[in-house]
């Protein structure tokens, strides 16, 4: 477990640092609404459960969250932003299909569901504003996807998929177990927490 | 031994064979491609291939998979030692998103062969027909769509959100085909012609990674007939005075509205939970086309709102649904203004909105600001655009008053929304031309320089006067020297040590007060020499405790 958390530290620090230099989400007031939804779904989470239960310390699993798609320098802002829509739906989807109503209260489910299913949302508007401001750019990038070159955003979306399909096979083998979702919750965290950060990140045009 | 050393072959020539690409299928073996390939669709894997022409008699095929990083080989079932060219299976547990291999064995008697191919099910994979169920209104259709694949389907459980499915609709009678894209699984198509048999069909498809799929059946349905009410239209949901107030049009009257809401995020739940409405207990039969009610009903969050109209024996259909997000109640505050009079100008400060208590509010809202500025007791405004939330309005009349007040635009994309005015501040400029007072005090400095200069020169012509013409009065020379130099030093100085010194130089003075004026003028030298050594000691001593006292407020400041 110390090597694991040491691992984190240090992959979260190198994401950080590529950070910096990155891109950010620029839909000026979605960014706003996006921002403030994504911190109060972090509070949410953290508030539906106390402390990590010990005993589920022993089954914890890495699931190895993309780091690739973070820190990928050539990557398109559009790209990043589709990567956390996408990432945003599958964080929708696992709570709203895989949830049980032993698992959570009745009224956390309803309001976590809701708090992301905003932030989807305004993902989606950000890149719907964008897609209308860059109508030369999609033709560009359209033109771009017939050459072999430019497979970057299909690839990042699978590594996405890849990745969550680890975090539904996890629960399915645990039998949704309350471990199991406390162990899911950390994770999820962990990937509303990378995304409050880029939406912080000042302004880039 | 044969057999192993087949194998063995068949092995390294699996290990050597590079990965296929999606299209292409096979690797190199023993005898010539069988064009082995693999079909899936949905969850459903069909592997296909040829038969050997050259082999005569009964073949025996088996397939077995592997899965990545794994040495051995697991066997499909229903592709045991079949003798037909294909066979179907459904998912084996298996990772969607990672390659895997596929091995074909054919089994004749003693010869064998093998056949691999490597692929990634999932890009392999085509998207399937989706189910459709369809309920007729007078002007619409309702659309429910089951997607693709079964309920625990693997191959779409995460990209199963991501689809947009597309309707192709069209009348039975015509052939002119339109189409509808939506991502709901629930949903209207509205302006049809009521009475009317409509066909449609319908296919789910992925934007990224790129995939259509298959087609549904044609469905074909017919429209009512007219409802004697029609459905409510252009509805708006606006915010006032911490309610929200929903607005809609209605061609009739007397009739009651009743209104239904949704959170918006169920409509992208596919299953369990309920996809019931809930009705609006404000808006219960109300005769207006408007309706208020409170925010705390609907908190935040993504909502629809629909509404219905009856006129006691008849109800119409429901309106198209309204989705409003709970963030149209965010509200922009003035800002605060100020003003400073800077010479003949005003700078106006432009600050942050302030709660009850003097709190100030952050507002993170990418805002820009007018201000409307005029002359107290006139009415001619000026008005001013500004981002900046600090400028100045230069050139103004000086001993004037002017008043400004301001107010926040919040404009982003569909946003528009303003603060109303912040309060009215008025500031008076600054009196008096600056160019005059700039004139004055250059006077003043002109003629203090002027001051400066003649006393210098005075100073330089009275040391010019000594040094080269001194004067053949000792007495008034020694007077006056005695005279200027104590006075000099009381005037530099007041330590003790100067005073000692000033005793010195009159004992020296009064020792020889009758003499040639040559041993005066030696005197006089020696006076002088002295008095410069004094003069340098003095200097000397000045600096020492001219350092002291420096090094002394450094330890004080240190302490």
């Amino acid at each position: 477990m110390p090597d694991m958390t040491q691992k984190c530290l240090r992959r979260t620090l190198l994401v950080g640092l590529c950070i910096t230099g990155i891109l950010s989400l620029d839909c000026n007031l979605l960014n706003v609404h996006l921002r403030r939804v994504t911190w109060h779904n972090l509070r949410l989470l953290s508030s539906m459960s106390n402390s990590f239960p010990v005993e589920c310390l022993r089954e914890n699993q890495a699931f190895e969250l993309p780091q690739e798609i973070l820190s990928h320098t050539q990557s398109l802002k559009r790209d990043l932003k589709e990567a956390f829509y996408e990432m945003s739906i599958q964080v929708f989807n696992i709570f709203s299909r895989y949830i049980f109503e032993s698992t959570w209260k009745q009224k956390h489910m309803k309001e976590i569901q809701i708090g992301l299913h905003q932030q989807v949302e305004y993902l989606k508007q950000c890149l719907e504003e964008e897609e209308n401001e860059n109508e030369d750019m999609k033709k560009m990038k359209e033109d771009e996807m017939k050459h072999p070159g430019a497979r970057v955003p299909q690839v990042s979306i699978l590594e996405l998929w890849r990745y969550f399909n680890r975090i539904v096979n996890f629960l399915k083998e645990k039998k949704y177990s309350h471990c199991a979702w406390e162990i899911v919750q950390v994770e999820i965290r962990r990937c509303l927490y990378y995304l409050h950060k880029f939406t912080a990140l000042p302004r880039r045009k | 031994t044969m057999l192993s050393l087949l194998g063995a072959i068949a092995l390294v020539l699996v290990a050597g064979t590079p990965r296929v690409l999606p299209s292409a299928a096979g690797g190199k073996n023993l005898n010539s491609s069988r064009n082995v390939e693999i079909n899936i669709i949905d969850d459903n894997f069909i592997l296909r291939w040829n038969r050997n022409s050259e082999s005569m008699g009964n073949m025996t095929y088996s397939a077995d998979y592997q899965r990545p990083g794994m040495d051995n080989w697991i066997k499909l079932p229903g592709c045991q030692y079949i003798t037909s060219t294909k066979c179907s299976f459904s998912s084996p547990k298996l990772d969607i998103y990672e390659e895997i291999k596929l091995r074909l064995r054919a089994e004749q008697g003693n010869t064998s062969w093998y056949e691999v191919i490597s692929f990634m099910p999932f890009e392999k994979a085509q998207i399937g027909p989706p189910d459709v169920q369809l309920e007729a209104e007078d002007k619409a259709i309702r659309v429910n769509i089951s997607p693709p694949g079964t309920k625990d389907s693997i191959m779409w459980a995460l990209a199963g959100p991501s689809f947009i499915y597309s309707i192709v609709i069209w009348e039975n009678s015509s052939s002119i085909e339109k189409m509808i894209e939506t991502d709901y699984l629930r949903d209207k198509i509205d302006k049809l012609s009521p009475e009317t048999t409509y066909c449609l069909k319908v296919k789910a498809r992925l934007r990224t990674p790129r995939k259509v799929g298959i087609y549904s059946p044609v469905y074909c349905i017919n429209t009512t007939a007219e409802n004697k009410l029609p459905p409510p239209e252009n509805l708006e949901v606006d915010v006032k005075n911490q309610s929200y107030v929903l607005k809609w049009d209605y061609a009739y009257a007397n009739v009651t509205f009743q209104v239904q809401w949704l959170p918006a995020y169920v409509r992208k739940n596919p299953g369990k939970h309920s996809r019931n409405w809930k009705q609006m207990l404000d808006c219960e039969n109300v005769e207006t086309t408007q309706c208020v009610f409170a925010q705390n009903v609907l908190p935040e969050g993504v909502y629809y709102v629909r509404v219905q109209a009856s006129d006691g024996n008849n109800t119409s259909l429901w309106s198209k649904e309204k989705k409003f997000n709970s963030d149209i109640q965010t509200i922009v505050l003035p800002p605060v203004i100020n003003m400073k009079s800077i010479s003949d100008s005003l700078r106006i400060y432009i600050g942050s909105p302030k709660e009850a208590g003097n709190k100030p509010v952050n507002q993170p809202y990418p805002l820009s600001y007018e201000i409307i500025f005029w002359k107290n007791a006139s009415n001619a405004e000026r008005k001013f655009l500004e981002k900046k939330t600090d400028f100045t309005v230069p050139n103004l009349q000086p001993l004037t008053v002017y008043c400004a007040k301001a107010r926040a635009h919040l404009v982003d994309g569909k946003w528009n929304k303003s603060s109303v005015f912040s309060d009215t501040v008025c500031e008076k400029t600054k009196p008096g031309n600056t160019s005059k007072s700039w004139l004055i005090a250059g006077i003043c400095t002109a003629l203090f320089a002027v001051l400066v200069v003649i006393y210098a020169v005075k100073v330089l012509w009275k040391g010019i006067n000594y040094v080269f013409f001194p004067s053949l009065k000792p007495s008034s020379s020694i007077d006056k020297y005695v005279s200027e130099q104590p006075l000099k030093n009381l005037l530099l100085s007041t330590s003790e040590e100067q005073t000692e010194k000033y005793f010195i130089i009159e004992n020296v003075n009064t020792i020889t007060p009758v003499e040639e004026t040559d041993q005066i003028d030696e005197d006089h030298k020696k006076y002088s020499s002295q008095t410069s050594e004094d003069s340098g000691n003095y200097s000397n001593e000045d600096e020492n405790s001219g350092s002291k006292t420096s090094e002394e407020l450094l330890e004080q400041e240190m302490v």
